[in-house]
């Protein structure tokens, strides 16, 4: 076969701080390029630079602000990290999220528990109705061969419409005087926040901890290699005696789970109510999954790349704030720091060799997945 | 009765035109190995330039043009990605579903509100127009679902086909034989790109002659899971478009009876519900997604 | 490990280069949050719209917004807008604001805020809305003289008491000249935009006979299907005049800035402070000019239909032999008098069960209007929540 004139090919293992610059290296040349993008808004970049950077990290409100909105998407980002590493495909946190808020939601409203049992009782439903609606994919997916793609983005919708439902039926409050919206949740069922912060103090701790739990999981346990196992491939997996079903139902159950806690968090952290399904997920589902694999799908990463996607959205408000921009310039500049890194991973693990001279035989050919 | 019938046929058809485009498009995109999540992003970036061009030009063929070329090239960044450069392409599918959804709304901005001069045109087809529901249409009607039908022969029934199916299930054998993978899958995702794109412009030029944000609705998002329904076939994706889009339709037309909740929850669960019976049925037939889906190609 | 510390540290300084903003001084600022974006041609641009005739009106004014603010998010963009931007004065939109901004209003005694749509308040929290029950009662009585199948056609987003409100006015209207009209609703309920849905609602409600259409979405798309079928219609929020001139008969035109130029100018002369906000609460409706019937800015009914209207004489109760023409803006008239001289919810009223819901003579308070859950007679179709 003829030899290409320009071909790829794999570097050695690169080094953390690599992985770092190159990271931190791309974000940065992504709003660089946003500059084009403010300048034709009329805003001068590094104005809006300054503005972001201010609203994201400037002060101590800036950072809490952006911690908050970061909870959720490490809580998501942690779960699907662990999937992931399974090759189980769930794009339906935003729905595992939805079903964890009605959970938690009935918890406060209907349950009548005490209060000291209230919260507590609020998590542990809400993750296992988030942990039960991902389960029910994995199901499908086990007995009834429906790949969890579809399953899970359907189960979205059944969601969002069961929340819509609820709001504007059964569970509509009798003080919003018809809106469609709950009751406030008695006090009981709020979350103490950090100080003069908005930050969920508890989901905060939840957050980490469901971090180094994934990540204990992923590396000291036998389920966690088997998952990896079954992740490299289900052939592999069938030939090593994995019980490839019930790894599966593993990862739903916590990545589902992880995302009811999420709902939970949210609506007893932010909310004190159900309301309208959109202004519950915002999108965290879907960003969780991103997330999650700007992480290289290792929990530990899950940390930094959901506190950058939190800056990203807390930023983007500052953005708004200050300038009056149209919303959907916070999606292109995500798009475009996924795009640089996606671009820079290909910077970190090949190089593109032109054709002449001799081959370097220290470099291998490399064919699969990036992991 | 028969005329509720033809009505809710009628609407059937109209309303799953561009679910049946971006389907048909992300059927051959995953058939050649390739996942795009963009498509919702594809669609409504089609559905902006298409009303953009159609708006300044007061022609709206040069809209579809211009929609479907430019979904189409967005989706050449997706294969850039995915096919030179091998990211992981359930990212890159969503960072490009983001970029499209973000310059539609930022570029779209000025047009929100305008008045479309021209739209498309609807016509009555000689035979098909004695068909309860078929009186008469948009042309993208007649076209997606005769594209439907080439699509599905092409695939099964031609060279061509075997080429695109054999890059999705092994390219490495493809490869030996002289196929360049890297044409087949670029192909194809620039022709899903721009399926998605006249799925857009259908929208903005013909179903709501206008463009807003948003009106793309989740139409994308569907498609995906309507691609696994078909099971990766053209012709299964005319029926879960169609399907979808009745149970959409009865939505409306029996709220007075049924609570309009669960009716709204219908189209999302009724899927789940076939795919559960003929599912095991697939997988005993061996039907199940292309070997090679989402893992990008590189000679060993 | 060495080289990964100083990289930190590069981040860390290259962050301090930040510094804060400050505000203008001198001027009053007004920070507006908006629960959609501004270009929806709905709720969100109809303020906005306001928002730029203020700053337009008031040299001593200056304005900033927000759009597409989740409900959930308020409470942080408020802040942002005080500290960040300086502003004196904070606008928030939707009645999903409503306990983020009584929050704030505790957190921030000294600065004013004002809410749409809600009903709870501060010393230093106002509430406000305009009403559209006048113009849909007007709309109503146009769309009964108009149908031919004496069925009109009704797509809402939400089934709540705004809504109903509306559609029970709309109802009311119609049956004044047209005792046999129904009207046929049917709810979207995903979202306040839903094109798709409309459009899909809109086609089921023409196909089930319905030939005149009226809707609350935040998008001109039953208009434009009611003119692809040739049938009549009425805008919602924003003039859809121009989306089909043959078409739109008239409709509901919003004139926040009305409140918003009054509140404002309140404020500035000191009249309002942060102390005394308590009870006030705007309800404009015709007789202030926060609310317009017509199908564009100036234009209540559309001369395509004026020779029809004219020629339709109806028997009215009051009036007498009327037209149609003459007996809306004799209507109109009534209700933009300052005295209030005619309500749409005078007794006796039934609901479509049967109940006496407003005794003869007595006219529905605020409070009953606002609260309203019953479907009037002649109302056909799903309405959840509806009473015994």
């Amino acid at each position: 076969m003829r030899e290409p004139i320009v071909r790829i090919a794999r570097r050695l293992e690169p080094s953390p701080e690599m992985v770092f610059l190159v990271s931190v290296g791309s974000v940065i040349f992504a709003f660089l390029v946003s500059g084009f993008l403010f300048s034709f808004l009329g805003i001068f970049p590094t104005e809006a630079y300054r503005v972001f950077l201010n609203g994201a990290f400037g002060s101590f409100y800036a950072l809490s602000e952006t911690i908050k909105r970061m909870i959720p998407l490490a809580l998501i980002g942690a779960g699907l990290s662990v999937s992931f590493q399974a090759s189980v495909w769930n794009i339906g946190a935003e729905g595992q999220m939805l079903i964890g808020a009605i959970v938690g939601a009935w918890v406060a409203l209907f349950s009548h528990l005490p209060s000291p049992l209230l919260l507590p009782a609020m998590f542990i439903l809400g993750f296992l109705g988030g942990a039960f609606w991902g389960v029910f994919a994995a199901w499908c997916r086990n007995k009834l061969a429906i790949n969890e793609i579809i399953t899970t983005l359907m189960l979205n919708y059944v969601a969002a419409n069961l929340v819509l439902y609820l709001i504007l039926g059964p569970w509509k409050g009798k003080t919003v005087r018809g809106f469609a919206y709950t009751d406030p949740f008695p006090k009981e069922a709020w979350l103490a926040t950090l100080g003069a912060t908005r930050i969920p103090l508890a989901t905060l701790l939840l957050a980490i901890i469901a971090v180094f739990v994934c990540y204990l999981i992923l590396t000291k346990t036998t389920l966690g290699f088997e998952l990896r196992v079954v992740g490299r491939g289900e052939k592999a997996a069938r030939l090593a005696g994995i019980n490839i079903g019930r790894v599966v139902s593993f990862v739903m159950f916590l990545s589902g789970g992880l995302a009811g806690i999420a709902g939970v968090g949210e609506v007893s952290g932010i909310h004190h109510m159900l309301r309208h399904p959109a202004h519950i997920s915002l999108g965290y589902g879907f960003t969780g999954v991103i997330v999650a694999w700007i992480a290289r799908a290792n929990p530990l990463g899950v940390l930094a790349s959901s506190f950058l996607f939190g800056a990203l959205m807390s930023g983007g408000d500052a953005l708004k704030v200050s300038f009056g921009i149209p919303f959907q310039v916070i999606y292109i500049l995500n798009g475009l720091v996924l795009l640089f890194l996606i671009a820079s991973d290909q910077l970190l693990y090949y190089r593109i060799i032109f054709r002449h001279g001799h081959q370097d035989t220290r470099e291998e050919d490399y064919g699969g997945v990036v992991d | 009765m028969g005329s509720l019938i033809s009505g809710i046929i009628g609407r059937t058809l109209a309303y799953s035109v561009p679910l049946l485009l971006a389907t048909l498009g992300e059927i051959y995109v995953e058939r050649a190995g390739v996942l795009n999540l963009g498509i919702e992003g594809m669609m409504s970036l089609g559905a902006l330039v298409a009303f953009a061009v159609a708006f300044s030009f007061s022609n709206p063929w040069f809209g579809v043009v211009a929609g479907g070329m430019a979904a189409g090239g967005a989706a050449l960044l997706h294969a850039l990605c995915s096919i030179t450069l091998r990211a992981n392409q359930v990212v890159s599918g969503l960072s490009l579903g983001m970029l499209g959804m973000g310059i539609s709304g930022v570029l779209g901005r000025n047009f929100e509100g305008k008045v479309l001069g021209a739209t498309l045109p609807v016509y009555r087809m000689p035979f098909l127009s004695s068909l309860p529901g078929f009186e008469k249409h948009n042309v993208f009607v007649y076209l997606s679902l005769g594209l439907a039908v080439f699509l599905w022969f092409v695939l099964f029934r031609t060279r061509w086909g075997i080429v695109i199916r054999s890059v999705g299930e092994n390219p490495a054998a493809c490869d030996a034989m002289g196929i360049n993978v890297s044409t087949v899958r670029y192909t194809c995702v620039v022709f899903g790109g721009v399926l998605a794109g006249l799925a857009g412009a259908y929208l903005s030029l013909g179903y709501r002659p206008s463009w807003s944000y948003g009106m793309t609705g989740g139409i994308g998002w569907l498609s995906i899971a309507l691609t696994i329904f078909a099971f990766w076939n053209p012709l299964w994706g005319l029926v879960g478009a169609y399907l979808f889009g009745l149970l959409y339709q009865l939505s409306f037309r029996f709220q007075a009876h049924v609570s309009p909740e669960l009716l709204n929850t219908l189209p999302y669960v009724f899927p789940l519900i076939a795919l559960s019976f003929v599912s095991r049925l697939a997988a005993r037939k061996r039907i199940g997604p292309p070997a090679s889906l989402g893992v990008p190609y590189k000679r060993e | 490990m060495k080289r990964l510390v100083v990289a930190l540290l590069i981040c860390a300084v290259f962050l301090w280069f930040v510094v804060s903003g400050n505000a203008e001084e001198g001027k009053l600022k007004v920070g507006f949050i908006y629960v959609g974006p501004v270009g929806d041609f709905g709720w969100s641009y109809a303020h906005d719209q306001a928002r730029q005739i203020v700053e337009a009106t008031y040299p001593w004014i200056e304005t900033v917004y927000v759009e597409a603010v989740p409900e959930g998010e308020v409470e942080g963009v408020i802040d942002r807008l005080i500290n960040q931007e300086g502003v004196d004065i904070v606008v928030t939109t939707s009645f999903g604001f409503m306990d983020g901004t009584l929050a704030a209003a505790q957190r921030y005694p000294d600065k004013i805020f004002f809410h749409c749509s809600g009903f709870k308040r501060a010393p230093n929290m106002a509430t406000y809305m305009a009403d559209f029950h006048q113009v849909y009662y007007l709309n109503g009585i146009i769309a009964g003289a108009l149908t031919k199948t004496n069925k009109l056609g009704y797509v809402g987003a939400f089934p709540i008491p705004e809504l109903k409100r509306h559609i029970n006015a709309f109802t009311l209207g119609a049956r004044r000249v047209n005792p046999n009209a129904q009207v046929l609703v049917r709810w979207l309920q995903t979202s306040w935009y839903d094109p798709a849905g409309a459009k899909e609602a809109a086609e089921s409600l023409i196909a089930e006979g319905a030939d005149v259409l009226a809707f609350t979405e935040d998008s001109p798309t039953v208009v434009q299907v009611a003119a692809e079928h040739g049938l009549p219609s009425f805008g919602h929020y924003s003039p859809m005049y121009k989306f089909a001139p043959d078409f739109v008969v008239s409709g509901q035109l919003v004139h926040w800035e009305a409140i918003y130029l009054d509140f404002f100018a309140k404020v500035y002369a000191g009249l309002y402070t942060s102390k005394n906000l308590e009870n006030v609460d705007y309800w404009w409706l015709l007789r202030e000019g926060a609310v317009e019937l017509g199908a564009d800015f100036g234009m209540p009914i559309n001369p395509v239909f004026e020779e029809r209207l004219k020629s339709t004489i109806v028997n009215d109760p009051v009036y007498g032999e009327i037209s149609v023409y003459d007996l809306v803006f004799a209507l109109l008239k009534a209700m933009a008098d300052p005295e209030y001289a005619f309500s749409p919810f005078t007794g006796p009223i039934r609901d479509r069960k049967g109940n006496l819901r407003v005794p003869e003579g007595v006219r529905l308070t605020m409070d009953e209007l606002i609260t309203m859950e019953w479907a009037a007679e002649g109302i056909v179709g799903a309405w959840p929540g509806e009473p015994e």
